[in-house]
């Protein structure tokens, strides 16, 4: 579903990503660990095109960003990425103006021209999935950040995407809804959609991810099943990494 | 008791004894006399080949006076519209400057014997064929002097007309087709328009009236002394030899020295003085017509403001380079030069160029071009308030910047622009007084020329006051509550759901 070749970003002179390669099969989770600084943020927007790579390929539900694409043909490569990845923020970056419902609508209505009823039946259902049901006029200010966090999951599933990319989805989350969390995403996966979890919380990684890939200062450490890598790591410093964690 | 005298109050009584001796001289050997030189040939006016010395038949005419009185002339150099009542506040001790007694100013200070005989003569454009005399005009929009007899006579008349600050903007915008006549003394006309081609004369000069020395009421000593000196240089000849050197004698002058001997009751009958007073209902009628030209020079120029700064604003931050520099160069030129200057330029300027707008227009495009950099910096402050992340969301559902602008952006950044706007709008309501520059007739014009032609600085102060709040404070309170009801939607709906719940 997902394949990265070699993906390489430079900012302001510096390169903050050194060729990182790995694939996502269809309907499997992968997480991106490793500290702050590593380039797992970077990474994760190079996916969805908020970022242009600067070197490589990134390959994603049959559609191809290059770094050598000129820039009218990568922007149009982007628009046709972002219909089928959809991504929750770590501030998640809600609508403040628009209810849970109207923040759900927006692009479905005005990007995808979906008919605006069918649209909200839609947006029903999805914060029904989330746990929500009862929270469609409330404005996001009146939320909590758990309550937030699902809006904003619920608003990036109502594009319909194979693909879904986390941010730090935890870090708004008291320690009991991050359970809460996984078995929702887990969810996803067997309704048919692929995830790429950034995550500084290898405990909660365990169990959802199918894969990992381990990042430091912006290059690819070590990438293998999630199992695996936690533990046996090949690499001097994932085993370093890992110590620390626990 | 002693008492400790404050430091203020010393330094006010130091200033008192310092200042009541050089007061007192100006009264002893001085006389002090106060006119308006901008555009006031030929009475008195800056000398074009010495800027700083000024010349004229009334700046000969009181040197004469001066001398017969055994003073020494000084000029105090003032505003017409104003000239009544800065004699009123003893910035000097006489008007000379072509003042007729009008019954007006006959209740607010005292009138020596005449010294000139005037008429008034209209003036046209050469290719004019509808105006042959004033009773031409009903329809017409004839330019004159503020507060003069010539804007009494108007007025009375009831012809439209724009009262200008001086003869030379009146006869340029008869120039321009501003305006479609000129009605004024006949020694402005024949300074300012009889040698200029452009123009013809409309019939010949009518309606005949007096110049007078103009004093503070109570003053009956200088009075005195006053007319006798206009008598002693009526009978030496020294009037009519000053006359003669500015071709201002006729014998209209002739008949006036005459009457020096003639019995008093004969003056009257032979010159018809310009006594035409304040008519309070027809004042009050065009105060209200001024509020409405002020309410829409506001609005007009508030609309254009907001429809402008938009495209500044993006301009200015998403623009390339190159456009930055040109929205910011606009945005500095019109917060960094006084909003005054820029509507003379427009006014006075543009003509030169071939651009010849009427004065509301050249106000409300004015304002509005002055308020749109003020309105794109209340926006960029607005955008600039808002993360990044909403547009990286926005982008990430899809969405192209436009959209992104349109749905996510905008309605956000209204918010936060609101309360500046409202203020920025108050503030545009208030500015429109300085149209007055440029001869817009809108409230602060009405209440300088009324208040002026009336002496009721207080009364019509507070009139027009009121018209500005009546104005202003529902329209803040109109944006407070769009303020509030923002605020407020959100709250009202989440408690409607909380209590569903």
């Amino acid at each position: 579903m997902i394949s990265a070749t070699e993906v390489r970003k430079t900012i302001n002179g510096n390169e903050i990503l050194h060729g990182i390669s790995f694939e996502v099969a269809a309907q499997t989770v992968l997480g991106i660990i490793g500290g702050s600084g590593s380039g797992k943020t970077t990474l994760l927007r190079c996916l969805n095109g908020l970022e242009r790579i600067d070197g490589g390929t990134i390959e994603c539900d049959g559609v191809r960003l290059e770094a050598a694409l000129g820039d009218a043909a990568y922007r149009r490569r982007v628009k046709e990425l972002r219909r089928k990845v959809g991504m929750v923020f770590q501030h998640l970056h809600l609508f403040p103006h628009l209810t849970a419902l109207g923040n759900i609508i927006e692009a479905p209505v005005n990007v995808a021209r979906r008919n605006r009823r069918e649209a909200e039946t839609h947006a029903h259902e999805l914060l029904t999935a989330v746990g929500l049901a009862r929270a469609a006029a409330r404005y996001p200010e009146s939320m909590s950040g758990g309550e937030q966090q699902r809006v904003a999951i619920a608003r990036a599933l109502a594009m319909r995407p194979n693909v879904l990319l986390f941010d730090e989805p935890t870090s708004a989350l008291d320690p009991r809804r991050v359970a809460e969390m996984r078995t929702l995403l887990r969810q996803f996966t067997a309704a048919g959609h692929t995830l790429v979890v950034v995550s500084h919380s290898i405990g909660f990684l365990t169990g959802l991810a199918d894969n990992l890939l381990y990042m430091e200062a912006g290059a690819a450490i070590e990438y293998g099943a999630t199992a695996q890598l936690l533990n046996a790591p090949q690499d001097a410093r994932t085993r370093e990494f890992l110590q620390q964690a626990h | 008791m002693p008492r400790r005298v404050s430091c203020p109050s010393r330094l006010i009584v130091i200033l008192l004894c310092v200042c009541w001796p050089v007061a007192a001289a100006h009264a002893q050997g001085e006389l002090r006399w106060g006119a308006d030189p901008s555009g006031g040939a030929p009475y008195v006016y800056a000398d074009p080949a010495k800027p700083d010395r000024y010349i004229g038949y009334e700046q000969e005419l009181v040197e004469a006076l001066a001398q017969a009185m055994g003073r020494r002339a000084v000029f105090v150099p003032t505003d017409w519209e104003t000239i009544v009542s800065s004699l009123q506040r003893g910035e000097f001790d006489v008007i000379v400057n072509g003042l007729e007694p009008t019954g007006d100013r006959a209740r607010q200070i005292l009138f020596s014997k005449p010294y000139y005989v005037f008429q008034l003569q209209l003036t046209v454009r050469q290719n004019e064929s509808r105006i042959n005399s004033l009773a031409d005009c009903r329809t017409r929009m004839v330019g004159t002097l503020g507060n003069t007899a010539a804007s009494r006579l108007l007025a009375q008349e009831r012809i439209p007309f724009r009262a200008y600050a001086d003869p030379v903007g009146a006869y340029r915008d008869l120039e321009l087709q501003r305006i479609d006549a000129v009605l004024l003394d006949v020694p402005m006309e024949m300074f300012y328009a009889r040698r200029n081609a452009r123009f013809k004369p409309a019939g010949a000069p009518f309606q005949p009236g007096t110049y007078v020395v103009g004093l503070r009421q109570g003053d009956e000593k200088l009075k005195a002394q006053v007319d006798a000196a206009i008598d002693q240089i009526m009978r030496d000849g020294t009037l009519e030899r000053i006359l003669r050197k500015w071709n201002l004698w006729d014998d209209r002058q002739a008949a006036l020295r005459a009457q020096l001997d003639a019995p008093p009751t004969a003056q009257a009958e032979t010159f018809e003085l310009t006594n035409a007073t304040f008519n309070w209902p027809e004042a009050i009628a065009r105060l209200s017509r001024a509020a409405l030209v002020t309410v829409l020079l506001a609005f007009g120029a508030m609309v254009l403001a907001v429809v402008l700064g938009m495209p500044l604003a993006l301009g200015q931050s998403k623009g390339p380079r190159w456009l930055q520099t040109v929205c910011t160069v606009y945005v500095e030129f019109f917060r960094g030069t006084p909003v005054l200057v820029q509507l003379l330029f427009l006014y006075f300027g543009l003509p030169r160029l071939g651009i010849v707008m009427p004065g509301w227009l050249t106000a409300l495009i004015g304002l509005g071009l002055n308020y749109a950099a003020y309105e794109s910096q209340v926006y960029r402050a607005a955008l600039e308030a808002l993360p990044r992340g909403q547009w990286e969301a926005a982008y990430s559902l899809g969405m192209s910047p436009a959209l992104a602008f349109r749905r996510i952006i905008l309605p956000q950044a209204f918010r936060i622009a609101l309360p500046p706007m409202t203020n920025d709008f108050v503030s545009l309501f208030k500015d429109t007084s300085v149209a007055f520059a440029i001869s817009v007739w809108e409230l602060a014009t009405a209440y300088r020329e009324l208040a002026n032609a009336s002496g009721e600085f207080l009364l019509l102060g507070g009139i027009v006051s009121a018209f500005y709040l009546a104005m202003s404070l529902p329209m803040a309170h109109i944006a407070r509550r769009l303020e509030r009801r923002m605020q407020r939607r959100q709250i009202i709906e989440q408690t409607t759901v909380e209590a569903a719940i």
